[in-house]
């Protein structure tokens, strides 16, 4: 097979199997699950095939709207060095929460239905990173939002995860309202939706400050599919989602389509300044305010879900720095890992645990569940940014690119990251794995069995070493570990963030070891800042106030004025005219001789 | 020849009876008398239009078109009387009434 | 006898023999089948290329007077009448087979497909006349009908109410019509009532500014009422509550669009001029459309009103279509008349079903059925999120192109049309709002109590659902299918408006 006909396999395959699920197969649950997870293995087998290298290329495309010289939007794939890379990232997650789900959701009734939905959000996903068009990504985008409702909304009898769904939905919606609106500037700028050619006519832009709205309406797409503050509520609901979907794909790849969508029109972001400096500032407060609220969380899930959301702060951070995209695509890549490694973790202790994920009802794990135990603090080292785990070489070099860049504010707040990170993560590790059970639950808990701390093992693996070449050299062209850059340079950066290491850790040792529950309460941090009840109230008073007054105002104004008021006009003369009707014959001929005899007169005078 | 008559006496007369059907179709109850005011104001038209023929005078001869459409009008006339009468009696037997008065089912 | 003029004669045959005596169900189903075949027989056959716009054209001069325009029978198709009786085709057929058996019906089933007919042939003989005359009269065919299905048929207690307002409302929006139709043809010269030669004339010989103000503005009221153009909407929604599903479906989706194809086809291109200067009255109504009414659509609290406030909602993006007046988006416009259509109807072939099978709409008392009636359900969230504006639907292609279209010719800075435009993009957030939640409510969640499961739906219901689904992915995948048709001919549209 040529390369054009491994990539459109590639993003054809999961929607053919989602369809034929769809269709037929579902009456059959075990074999649709079979099919879909054949074909995940199927398209990472290609995508390795594929990451080998090459040139960048175009792949033919499919002509979709043809508006003659108006308009041409293709479906066309390009692959290059980034989309070989984040195929590979996407694949292979994809294909391990495949794996991960065949056990997970043996006994589900809605089986058919998940998979399909899984199916649909390879297809998607696939899109997004093969797409060579802003349409063509908006189209899968939005295929993306689909397939994440239809997941996290997979228990749909319960409340809480169809209002999980909902809101994911529209907060994207939310978001891409902007990235809407931006791709219209940007066409409307470059007159063109195609990335090359808005890379070869973004400098001959003149308008500068329209520009720069454009590139932050691009931006709010990332914002929402990215969970970027504002827009960064649905994330930690879609934890309700079955754990599979929200450890991986909520996790690891598909919030990941905002970083990947602005490191692909990096060349937009670099000529929009003022953009990129909101873009920096956005990540970083992001990082800052989510890394607080983890601070304070008591459910394992939960926490892990904010700690996402800080490190997808820092990737777009990266992405809103000059030559930091690379950065936060590396950041993006060894993440993917470490943070699927605990979150798989965290699924084998809630599922030893009988379902318990508050963390302060578990206590001691690390005598029962040594292996658990082991690989979860593998993967915590790489999230706190241990020296030569992954994690370190990706944070560091985004941390060294906002300091080569002088973004003083944005380094700073992810300076205060990297102390808080540390912090959270080891109260979480002690909490849960050290000290007493304290929980019958907690009690009875064993060692899960291979078929899911093998998953584990490999991916502690990749959390350590994912940053060294013998595994980024065919996939990242800039990102790796590089010792000697290091050594050369052991400047601020490295030193602050040792130091915030070294501090997180030993102050969190300090405040949680051997304690039965939290000694620091701060409230703010617990309820998240407040921001999800000050959204209910804003939805409260404007879309659903706005929409009462609406309502009212259609059914007792514009109703009575447009519709009745004709109406009412037609019935008063009507009933004035009705007075001169009596049905007496006699009257009638009287009134008819008058109106002769007032005609006679009239005529002849 | 030397006439007293003029056309003015043939539309008095005309006018009267004219309006002496009008006023008994007015104000009379029974249907039947309006039905024969109503003859006597056609009658009346009849009238008018004979001695507008009669006095139309062309070249020494009076014009006669009128009187041609004189007898088309009664013929006509009497083929409406007999409409207009079975109708009545049609009406007296469903009703059992002859009054006006009591004939107003159109109002309702 | 062209197929046009059999496509044309077919229903309003059909109804006559129903009349007759014929056995209903079975006659409309079948004529309904035949048009759809002969319909998609003439897509084949329809050579899209700029040359000879019109196609399959046939005459029958009726009236040839000095002093009076010409007046003639005459059917012709071009892209943008052929899109739209592809979309009369597939509803009716839709329609025709959500209906229920005549055993099922309480009062004359007769009278119930006879009326069914005469609304779908009215709207294809409208779509189809060339003529000015019979493009109204067809229009005006439709109009009893479709107050004797509400009447008659419909649903709730204050149907007859309801048939009287959406008949008078209609019959005032005809009548303002008519006026400024009367107008535009004494502006051209008062010759003929052919649509071809009157668009020529008014290239050639426009009427004076004044006066193109003056039909542009009654021709906007006129067919604006006949779309429900804010604020001439309140007829729309408790008709289409209140009206049986396939009424529902044949007036939402199909006749409903005879406005829009009104202003394209003789508005835009009589009156070019006027148009250009009612353009921010036209956007003004248009936002008025997209978000005050889906602010209306978000506050409802059952299903069937909230699908009528939607396709309200909807017609918004249509007119921004309108208002951009260039190929791309008057093409959108075009096509996303064709979109709605389907997914209008779909949505209310569905909500029907609901209120048959569970006896109410209102989201408080439904819940959690997804369980219940797991087809219905999914075929539902197809339905729900194509209206949305999901790709891979019609309703998404189209939108991309009416605001691509909108936004043309901004490069020296944002006009008012763009900004319209931005703010009508909100929409887009509205419309999924209101669906999800709708979704949300009906679909998801705990099941009520007392809420008893019926038997998800059978073949008969599936398969009309199914044909107008597969209309619309497969114009969602390749929306080719339909633009190849469109293009050409605004092209010539936009030629001939200058």
């Amino acid at each position: 097979m040529d390369v054009t006909t491994i990539a459109w396999t590639v993003l054809l395959l999961p929607l053919i199997v989602a369809v034929s699920i769809l269709l037929g197969l579902k009456r059959w649950s075990g074999l649709a699950s079979l099919v879909s997870t054949g074909s995940a293995f199927i398209t990472l087998f290609l995508c390795i095939r594929l990451a080998g290298g090459g040139d960048d290329l175009e792949a033919a495309s499919f002509s979709w709207i043809n508006m003659g010289d108006a308009l041409q939007i293709d479906i066309g794939l390009v692959l290059d060095d980034l989309s070989r890379g984040m195929m590979l990232i996407v694949t292979s997650i994809g294909f391990l929460v495949h794996l991960f789900s065949l056990a997970y959701m043996k006994d589900d009734a809605g089986k058919s239905r998940y998979f399909a939905g899984l199916s649909l959000f390879m297809f998607s996903m696939t899109g997004i990173v093969l797409a060579d068009n802003f349409i063509m990504m908006f189209i899968f985008w939005e295929l993306v939002g689909v397939s994440s409702y239809i997941l996290i909304g997979h228990w749909f009898e319960k409340d809480s995860a169809a209002d999980a769904a909902k809101k994911a939905f529209l907060t994207n919606r939310i978001g891409d309202f902007g990235f809407m609106i931006g791709i219209l500037l940007v066409w409307t700028l470059t007159g063109s939706i195609y990335f090359n050619e808005i890379a070869a006519a973004v400098g001959g832009v003149e308008n500068a400050k329209l520009l720069n709205i454009a590139v932050f309406c691009v931006f709010c797409g990332a914002i929402g599919k990215s969970a970027q503050l504002p827009l960064h509520v649905w994330l930690p609901d879609a934890m309700e989602g079955p754990t599979p979907v929200s450890a991986l794909i909520h996790a690891a790849t598909m919030v990941a389509a905002g970083v990947f969508m602005l490191a692909r029109v990096t060349f937009l972001v670099e000529s929009a300044e003022m953009a990129a400096t909101v873009i920096a500032w956005i990540g970083a407060i992001t990082a800052l305010v989510a890394a607080l609220m983890a601070l304070q969380q008591n459910d394992i899930k939960r926490i892990l879900a904010y700690s996402t959301l800080s490190q997808l702060g820092y990737m777009i951070m990266a992405q809103g720095v000059h030559h930091g995209s690379d950065a936060g695509m590396f950041h993006l890549y060894t993440h993917a890992f470490f943070k699927a490694l605990l979150f798989l973790g965290s699924g084998a202790v809630i599922y030893a645990c009988h379902h318990e994920q508050d963390i302060w009802k578990m206590g001691g794990l690390r005598k029962k569940m040594p292996i658990t135990f082991i690989t979860f603090a593998i993967g915590t080292a790489a999230l706190i940014a241990v020296p030569f785990t992954s994690g370190f070489w990706s944070k560091e070099a985004i941390l060294e690119a906002a300091h080569h860049e002088h973004l003083w504010g944005p380094y700073t707040l992810a300076i205060i990251v990297a102390f808080l990170t540390p912090f959270y993560m080891t109260r979480l590790v002690i909490v849960a794995f050290f000290g007493k059970n304290r929980s019958d639950n907690a009690d009875h808990a064993k060692e899960v069995g291979p078929i899911m701390w093998v998953p584990l093992a490999l991916l502690a693996f990749m959390a350590v070493f994912s940053a060294y070449d013998f595994l980024t050299g065919p996939l990242m062209a800039n990102g790796h570990a590089d010792i000697g850059h290091l050594i050369g340079h052991f400047g601020l950066t490295a030193t602050l963030s040792l130091t915030g290491l070294v501090v997180g850790v030993s102050a969190a040792i300090y405040f949680y070891k051997g304690k039965d529950k939290d000694p620091i309460s701060i409230p703010a941090f617990a309820d998240r800042f407040y921001i999800d009840e000050i959204y209910e109230k804003l939805i409260a008073i404007f879309q659903d106030g706005a929409s009462k007054v609406c309502d009212l105002l259609d059914r007792y104004f514009i109703d009575p004025i447009v519709a009745r008021f004709p109406a009412m006009t037609a019935m008063t003369t009507g009933s004035i005219l009705r007075i001169f009707q009596m049905g007496n014959v006699q009257t009638y001929a009287f009134m008819f001789s008058i109106a002769v005899v007032a005609l006679i007169v009239f005529l002849i005078s | 020849m030397e006439s007293a008559l003029t056309l003015d006496h043939f539309l008095i007369v005309s006018g009267f009876l004219f309006a002496i059907g009008l006023a008994g179709v007015l104000v009379r109850r029974n249907i039947i008398v309006i039905f024969m005011c109503l003859e006597l104001m056609l009658s009346a038209a009849n009238l008018t239009l004979v001695a507008f023929s009669r006095f139309n005078v062309h070249e020494g001869q009076p014009s006669y078109e009128g009187h041609v459409l004189l007898f088309f009008i009664i013929t006509v006339a009497a083929a409406e009387v007999a409409v207009g009468l079975a109708i009545i009696v049609a009406l007296y037997r469903s009703r059992e009434t002859t009054d006006v008065g009591k004939l107003n089912t159109m109002k309702n | 006898m062209t197929i046009l003029e059999i496509i044309v004669t077919l229903p309003l045959l059909a109804a006559l023999v129903i009349g007759l005596g014929a056995p209903a169900r079975f006659t409309a189903l079948g004529a309904s089948v035949l048009v759809l075949i002969m319909s998609l027989v003439t897509a084949l056959r329809f050579s899209p290329s700029i040359e000879g716009a019109l196609q399959n054209v046939s005459s029958r001069p009726l009236m040839q007077m000095d002093g009076f325009p010409s007046l003639s029978l005459s059917f012709g198709l071009d892209g943008i009448s052929l899109v739209m009786l592809l979309l009369s085709a597939i509803v009716m057929v839709a329609a025709v087979l959500v209906s229920p058996k005549e055993s099922d019906l309480k009062h004359s089933p007769r009278l119930f497909y006879l009326s069914l007919l005469l609304i779908g042939g009215g709207a294809i003989g409208a779509f189809c006349s060339t003529d000015l005359f019979f493009l109204y009269a067809f229009h005006e065919l439709a109009l009893i009908p479709t107050f004797l299905m509400i009447g008659i048929f419909g649903t709730g207690k204050n149907r007859l109410r309801t048939a009287w307002t959406i008949t008078i409302y209609l019959g005032v929006g005809s009548l303002v019509l008519l006026v400024g139709l009367i107008l535009a043809v004494i502006g051209l010269g008062g010759s003929t009532f052919n649509i071809e030669e009157l668009t020529a004339l008014a290239s050639d010989a426009p009427m004076a500014a004044e006066m193109q103000n003056w039909v542009f503005f009654l021709l906007l009221v006129g067919f604006g009422v006949l779309v429900s153009l804010f604020p001439f909407h309140s007829w729309a929604a408790p008709a289409y509550a209140e009206a049986p599903a396939p009424v529902a479906m044949l007036h939402a989706g199909v006749l409903k669009k005879f406005g829009l194809y009104g202003l394209i086809r003789v508005a835009l291109p009589f009156a070019p001029a006027g148009a250009e200067v009612l353009l921010n009255l036209v956007l003004v109504l248009l936002l008025g459309n997209i978000i005050y009414i889906g602010l209306v659509t978000i506050a409802q609290k059952s299903l069937d009103r909230m699908l009528g406030y939607s396709s309200v909602m909807h017609m918004g993006y249509i007119f921004l279509g309108i208002a951009a007046s260039n190929e791309l988006g008057l093409s959108g416009a075009v096509l996303l008349m064709f979109a709605h259509g389907i997914s209008i109807a779909l949505l209310f072939a569905m909500s029907g079903w609901l209120r048959e099978k569970y006896g109410t709409l209102e989201f408080n008392k439904l819940g959690g059925i997804g369980k219940q009636v797991p087809k219905l359900g999914l075929l539902f969230g197809f339905a729900a999120f194509a209206s949305a504006g999901l790709p891979g639907f019609a309703n998404f292609a189209a939108e991309v192109e009416v605001f691509i279209g909108a936004f043309a010719g901004a490069q020296d800075g944002l006009g008012w049309i763009q900004w319209a435009t931005i703010i009508s993009l909100w929409g887009v957030v509205i419309s999924a709002v209101y669906m999800l939640r709708a979704y949300r409510a009906i679909f998801m969640g705990p099941i009520p109590e007392k809420l008893e499961a019926p038997a998800d739906i059978c073949w008969s219901m599936r398969l009309p659902l199914i044909i107008l689904l597969v209309a619309l992915t497969a114009v969602g995948f390749v929306p080719e299918l339909l633009n190849q048709f469109i293009r050409p001919a605004i092209t010539v549209l936009l030629a001939a408006a200058g």
